[in-house]
């Protein structure tokens, strides 16, 4: 896996705001495509790598999409409510409660992605992780991550 | 880590946003219940309740002097059991997102192979 470095994770806890920043070495468009065309979607959604076994995506302002991944253990489906769609800049979603904004910017010929995740409330950021995050998931997680670190050691 | 019902304790202690703001002002130093109370606008008795549900949470402790009892910040209070919360959450996202980075490396192999043939 290459990695062109610039990750960032930053948790404001004032606006429960989790924010992820990323560079990819390709254009926005690709990345754009990659969140909203359901083929390419399915293909990196769930972490475990696995190709989702659902992923229905209504790509308009109020059209919805699901997203199950094919292993339960990984937490119920992913699903919300497209509202903001600017193709290459910007898409805003409803999902789970949250509100979810991806944004690409251009930067000399890579793309910029900021995500962020943005609760109503210290509850609600709270809920919003559990749902994401079973205690199946954590430990799955937790070996994955081992293996990972020992395979990079390798 | 800490159990669930202190995580909600936590959770609720900073729900608030006149909590979060005494958070922000004691961590730029040490205040007493007068200090707290003036920039707010608050009367003593509701400052002083935000501080007990504060010190109940684990995120700040009365200071020695009697006559002051300032108020200060628990260093590695409740806000790492939060971080430590939150981890298999962002890891989660995080390793989403490698999943996206290898997925758009895959594409752009396949394009670049294409381009070749052509």
């Amino acid at each position: 896996m290459s990695t062109t470095g610039h990750a960032k994770t930053t948790i404001d806890r004032a606006t429960f705001t989790i924010t992820f920043q990323r560079t990819f070495q390709a254009p926005r468009e690709d990345v754009f495509d990659a969140w909203t065309q359901p083929e390419q979607l399915a293909e990196w959604w769930d972490p475990s790598g696995a190709r989702l076994a659902e992923c229905a995506v209504d790509l308009r302002p109020g059209g919805a999409f699901k997203l199950v991944n094919r292993d339960s253990v990984h937490g119920p489906p992913f699903t919300g409510v497209y509202r903001v769609i600017e193709r290459a800049s910007l898409l805003v979603f409803d999902a789970m409660g949250a509100l979810g904004t991806v944004r690409l910017d251009n930067e000399r010929g890579l793309t910029q992605m900021t995500v962020t995740i943005r609760c109503a409330s210290a509850e609600h950021l709270e809920q919003f992780v559990k749902l994401g995050v079973d205690v199946g998931t954590e430990r799955t997680l937790d070996n994955l991550v081992a293996h990972l670190a020992d395979h990079h050691r390798a | 880590m800490k159990d669930e019902a202190d995580l909600t304790a936590v959770f609720s202690a900073l729900a608030d946003p006149t909590r979060r703001a005494i958070l922000q002002r004691l961590a730029e130093g040490d205040a007493t219940v007068s200090e707290l109370a003036e920039p707010f606008g608050l009367r003593q008795p509701t400052i002083s309740k935000h501080l007990r549900i504060l010190e109940d949470a684990g995120f700040i402790r009365q200071g020695r002097d009697a006559q002051r009892r300032p108020r200060s910040l628990v260093v590695g209070g409740p806000l790492e059991d939060v971080d430590a919360w939150l981890r298999p959450f962002r890891e989660q996202w995080e390793r989403r997102f490698d999943a996206l980075e290898s997925f758009l490396d895959k594409k752009a192999k396949r394009a670049a192979k294409k381009g070749e043939r052509r």
